[in-house]
């Protein structure tokens, strides 16, 4: 072995350009593969926990066919065994009740079709970020009687000011007429276009009075420590909540509240990691070349130690050693590179800006370029380099190894 | 369940309604689809209609079916009409004032008139199962179709017991409605409607209207009692009583100002 080695080890410096262009390659692929995946896991983790505070939390308990059909049908009814239910799930960082319903909104002549947001202050806040996006006023303050927050697009296109009075007009549960004033309190800036023109949102209370609703809601957004283990943490609490006769509830995901977000990051996921194969299958043959190279410039060599009396398999051996050390180089190095360059992206993610920040804008993530680095990303690096290593050594290896000492001694 | 299954549900369930035409007998020659077409419009609508009547709901929501008292004073030729609610007491004095292709509703308890915009225009009138749309449309049901006779149903009879007459509208293609197809049946004896289905474009039943207590008003056989059943909810229904109706009066214009609508009828 130790013969081996240095065989090996003098090999691979025999041509130190070439050795050290391959190794090169070998270090830019390690690097962008942990760079981008990091990159991927953290922009996806962020749009996951942004749109999950925005929306539907980790979890969302609702009337049975809501997904389907977001209509007043739909319902959960809010009685004290469910609260009581839910605050003893101590899995979870916190729940909101939330009513979605639909209504005209209008100022003057001004009319809009709006979503109406009704939730509680108190418990939204352990929830989502929402009131976080408070541009100017308050999010409903206490002593306002009938507050309403406004997306500022909303607010704009009906001309609305705070303290100003907005009639919300719809139909309410008990099929009559809901017609009311609010007083607007704050305006919203929300990322998501859609969102600033047409959300508005009123207490709970005022959105039960209002739809005539009493004491159901659509919604819970249940938010948990993080986004993993959720299934398990979804049938641990539908065992635990209450049963309601009249109106069953459904327990689900955020990504089967949000398909079109899981989708969107598999798609993502998928077009980075065909790239990153297309990368790294260059960088495999980078490896046969060189190792090829070298076999053949040492044919006459080779033929002298086989004459000598070593071995095929030694020679299998040596060759394989050689690319090894280049993959290990590579990827000491491209670790080496890597990994700090990472680290510190994770704590300094990037402010988009222009297109790009529309882009995610239009998605409802915050416009910033995040990090995350998951355990499995350098180990997958390194396992993906050695793999490449032993893929790309084998036909000079056998070559190397098959060549008959006659023959190769009568080569050049 | 998806839209796309319940859709095929229900053009399942609805099959049956277009197999009832091999049920039906055949009509006797000489009668005229349009001419039955424009008789019926006739009766439904004069040029100029004034009505007192009761709009009752009703929903699985609701435990007792929710009742609104009326007015309405419907202009055809100027495609105007106008509405005041009597009952109940929290929505008394409200107004809805068409002016077409606008509807306005004036809110007393609020003091605050709302220009309905056409998003809304598929929204419920007042909880009930007529949308705005119902309201504003004034497309005809003569003029926007295609009239064929499709035969006589003993299973729905009129007047003295007669197979009710069945007609088919098609619209025209570039008319300005909502259905792909309606399916009218009418009394054979004075041509009063009894019951008209509404199908969308893709043929699936999405309506049915019942007409029954037809008393004569003004030499027509007006029904005075209108059920609407909407197909994709069930349990919902919307009955329309209609307690008087006076046609081809002379309105004066000032019932149709955003001046009458705020300040009443005084």
């Amino acid at each position: 072995m130790g013969l081996e080695g240095r065989l090996a080890w003098r090999n691979v410096w025999r041509n130190s350009r070439r050795t050290a262009l391959t190794v090169a390659a070998t270090v830019f692929a390690v690097f962008l593969v942990v760079v981008f995946v990091a990159m991927a896991a953290g922009v996806h983790g962020k749009m996951i926990e942004d749109s999950v505070r925005m929306h539907s939390g980790h979890l969302e308990v609702s009337g049975k066919g809501y997904l389907e059909n977001r209509t007043l049908d739909q319902y959960v009814r809010l009685r004290p065994q469910l609260v009581t239910a839910l605050d003893a799930q101590h899995e979870l960082v916190g729940w909101a009740p939330r009513i979605d319903g639909f209504a005209l909104a209008s100022k003057g002549n001004a009319t809009q079709g709006v979503m109406v947001l009704g939730l509680d202050r108190q418990r939204e806040v352990t929830v989502s970020s929402l009131m976080s996006r408070v541009e100017k006023g308050e999010f409903l303050p206490a002593g306002v009687k009938r507050g309403i927050v406004l997306g500022g697009r909303l607010a704009r296109n009906l001309g609305a000011r705070l303290g100003d009075q907005v009639l919300l007009y719809s139909v309410a549960y008990s099929q009559e007429m809901a017609y009311e004033l609010f007083t607007v309190t704050g305006l919203l800036k929300l990322p998501e276009p859609e969102l600033d023109r047409r959300l508005s949102v009123i207490s709970l209370r005022d959105a039960q009075d209002f739809f005539v609703y009493g004491n159901r809601v659509s919604e819970i957004a249940l938010l948990a420590a993080s986004a993993d283990g959720l299934p398990a943490l979804r049938e641990r609490i539908l065992r635990a909540l209450p049963r309601d006769p009249e109106a069953p509830v459904e327990v689900h995901l955020w990504n089967e509240v949000m398909p079109e977000l899981e989708q969107f990051i598999f798609l993502d996921d998928a077009g980075m990691y065909i790239m990153l194969v297309i990368l790294v299958v260059v960088v495999a043959f980078g490896i046969l070349n060189t190792l090829l190279m070298s076999v053949l410039e040492r044919t006459r060599e080779l033929g002298v130690l086989l004459a000598l009396g070593l071995r095929p398999a030694a020679i299998f051996r040596v060759v394989y050693l050689e690319s090894l050390l280049l993959a290990v180089v590579g990827l000491g190095i491209g670790l080496a590179l890597a990994l700090p360059t990472v680290l510190y992206m994770q704590g300094h993610p990037i402010p988009l800006a222009g297109d790009m920040a529309q882009a995610t804008s239009w998605l409802g993530i915050e416009p910033v370029m995040t990090f995350k680095l998951k355990p499995l990303n350098p180990l997958g690096s390194v396992v993906t380099i050695l793999g490449v290593a032993v893929v790309a050594a084998l036909y000079p290896a056998l070559k190397a190894s098959r060549a008959r000492p006659v023959d190769a001694l009568r080569s050049l | 369940m998806s839209r796309f299954a319940a859709g095929w549900i229900l053009l399942l369930l609805c099959a049956p309604a277009p197999a009832l035409a091999g049920d039906l007998l055949p009509a006797p020659p000489g009668l005229s689809a349009r001419a039955i077409a424009s008789r019926v419009e006739d009766i439904f609508r004069g040029k100029t209609s004034y009505v007192e009547a009761t709009m009752i709901v009703r929903s699985p929501r609701l435990s007792q079916p929710r009742r609104v008292r009326l007015r309405m004073w419907d202009d055809r030729p100027h495609r105007r009409s106008f509405i005041r609610i009597l009952a109940p007491p929290k929505d008394k004095g409200m107004g809805f004032l068409k002016l077409h292709p606008n509807l306005w509703n004036y809110i007393p308890r609020v003091e605050r008139t709302v220009r309905i915009p056409p998003s809304m225009m598929l929204q419920s009138w007042m909880g009930s199962d007529f949308s705005n749309d119902d309201l504003v449309r004034d497309s005809s049901q003569l003029d926007d179709y295609d009239h064929t006779l499709l035969g006589l149903d003993p299973g729905l009879s009129g007047a003295e017991g007669a197979p009710s007459i069945v007609l088919e509208y098609r619209p025209h293609e570039d008319a300005p409605v909502v259905w792909g197809r309606i399916v009218t049946w009418v009394d054979a004896r004075h041509f009063a409607p009894l019951r008209q289905d509404f199908y969308d474009e893709d043929g699936v039943r999405l309506r049915t209207m019942r007409f029954s207590e037809i008393h004569e008003v003004q030499d027509r056989p007006y029904p005075h009692r209108w059920s609407i059943k909407p197909l994709d909810k069930q349990g919902h229904e919307t009955i329309i009583e209609i307690s008087k109706v006076r046609f081809d009066q002379h309105f004066d214009d000032s019932i149709f100002t955003k001046r009458h609508l705020i300040r009443g009828d005084r």
